[in-house]
């Protein structure tokens, strides 16, 4: 599903990534842990596209990322879900809305868009909130609705940089959770967090990284 | 038609939010091409006069006295083979004559004095259409004094070169400004929207991280410049016909020009709509530059 082979990525020719190899299989839950600047976003951002490989080949669902042209990049984003730890929703738009963007982008009719949506919102469990602005929810439902607008286009692969960064213990729970059901309908999962808590509770395959190394699984 | 219609309203969501950068790319865009159509007015209208004027144009063939008969005859069958020719008509020395006394009454004594009739008989010609700009009327009338039997060819060349200078200037000038005012009104455009677009930053980048393509994304910034644009050449050509008839008004009691302004027309409907078109093309270009731009920052 994901494969690295000798990635490399450099920010003013000082290392973020250095030589990562590595091997993700489909519908594995996975935990990417480390300290702030492990390198830990800048691995999920060449994943989606947003940042290139300056060494080394990124294969996602068999297509090289590093090559892929600009203009290909919406439609590998489109089977891809992520969710931030500052949640990144539209203020001005209602939670439902801000669900349906992925769906919206890709011209998806009115009725699957409410379809889909209402089922997202539903498997989050805020659907109830659908009509509401984000300022008026609290964090754990902001991130909810994150979460519902990362799975609504049913992706193949969800990634979460720090989705639990801005929770208490308690929501955090809740939101590791939430991921285990995703991951359980056959989603491949890749959390980046530095939170032991999120470690303990996922019980899942760690991957560490440490000044831009791959040092342990 | 989902995504049509989520573009057309995101459009208008820009244009509500930013209301007094809308309002100022309006009035710019507006304030712009009124300059301009002032210039593109006066120029219509002075061609438009020129045009009547130049079907005025008449070109007198002056004939030899001694031309025989047959040589009138022959010469006149020549000019109406030509394809310069629009109408012919003959005037003959006694013909001539009379019309001196008629214009001029108190100058004919002056002829009587003489015994004999100096006034030469001649051919009065109308151009065609395609013939009256004044280098054609220059040529025609060169070969024209080649043809036996012409004595001298007469026509008023130096108002129709002279006005045909004077169009010239205000072409040059209504381009001049025109540019100018387009290339400030396109900056002030891609500044409205450059304002929209930073605004919007975080949601341009959870756009295109939810797989939206470039052209999603810019769609919306393109219709708006698009709308602003139009709506400011339609703003301008409110302002120009206010100005337009202000000035008609002005003109009309006062009687000083000789009635010149039964002679001004405002722009006719195909000009109205290129204005239009004008502003929405400046609109548009200035999202265009403003979202190039924007690319090149965002990279």
């Amino acid at each position: 599903m994901i494969q690295l082979f000798h990635v490399s990525k450099y920010y003013d020719r000082r290392p973020a990534l250095s030589d990562i190899n590595l091997l993700i299989e489909k519908g594995e839950f996975v935990l990417l842990m480390g300290p702030s600047g492990a390198g830990k976003t800048t691995l999920l951002k060449l994943l989606f596209g947003t940042e290139r490989p300056d060494d080394g080949q990124i294969l996602v669902q068999n297509r090289n990322v590093a090559r892929l042209k600009a203009s290909a990049i919406p439609y590998l984003r489109r089977t891809m879900g992520i969710v931030f730890q500052d949640f990144r929703l539209l203020p001005k738009k209602t939670v439902f809305d801000n669900v349906a963007l992925p769906l919206m982008v890709q011209g998806t009719s009115t009725f699957e868009i409410r379809r889909k949506v209402t089922e997202a919102l539903k498997a989050v469990g805020v659907d109830h909130k659908k009509d509401q602005r984000p300022a008026t929810l609290s964090a754990g439902e902001q991130q909810r609705v994150c979460i519902a607008r990362a799975i609504v286009n049913s992706p193949i692969i969800l990634l979460a940089d720090e989705p639990t960064g801005n929770l208490d213990p308690h929501l955090s729970s809740e939101i590791i959770e939430l991921f285990k059901v995703i991951n359980a309908r056959g989603t491949t999962i890749m959390v980046a967090t530095h939170n032991p808590q999120v470690m303990a509770q996922a019980n899942r395959r760690v991957l560490r990284l440490d000044q831009g190394k791959l040092v342990a699984e | 038609m989902k995504r049509i219609a989520y573009l057309v309203k995101e459009s208008m969501t820009n244009i509500r939010l930013n209301r007094t950068t809308t309002l100022v790319a309006v009035a710019s865009t507006a304030f712009t091409l009124a300059c301009f159509g002032v210039f593109l007015l006066l120029y219509l209208n002075l061609r438009g006069v020129v045009s009547s004027l130049q079907d005025d144009i008449k070109i007198v063939v002056y004939l030899h006295d001694g031309l025989s008969a047959q040589g009138l005859s022959d010469l006149q069958q020549r000019l109406k083979g030509e394809r310069e020719v629009a109408t012919l008509s003959y005037v003959s020395k006694e013909q001539a004559l009379a019309d001196f006394r008629e214009q001029f009454p108190s100058e004919y004594h002056l002829l009587q004095g003489l015994g004999e009739n100096p006034l030469p008989a001649s051919f009065v010609v109308t151009l065609a259409p395609r013939f009256r700009s004044s280098e054609a009327v220059r040529q025609w009338a060169k070969r024209l004094t080649n043809m036996a039997g012409v004595a001298q060819v007469q026509y008023s060349r130096d108002w129709i070169e002279n006005l045909a200078t004077v169009i010239g200037f205000i072409e040059l000038g209504a381009i001049a400004v025109g540019s100018i005012l387009s290339a400030a009104s396109v900056t002030i455009i891609a500044s409205t929207i450059r304002l929209t677009l930073l605004a919007r930053r975080d949601e341009i980048e959870i756009l295109r991280l939810v797989g939206a393509t470039g052209a999603f994304i810019k769609v919306p910034y393109l219709l708006e410049g698009a709308v602003l644009g139009a709506v400011g050449g339609l703003l301008s050509l409110a302002i120009l016909r206010g100005g337009f008839d202000l000035f008609k008004l002005q003109l009309g009691p006062t009687g000083r020009f000789l009635g010149v302004e039964s002679w001004l027309n405002f722009f006719p409907g195909h000009v109205s709509l290129l204005i239009i078109g004008a502003g929405l093309a400046l609109g548009f270009t200035g999202s265009l530059v403003s979202l190039i731009q924007f690319g090149r920052a965002s990279a």
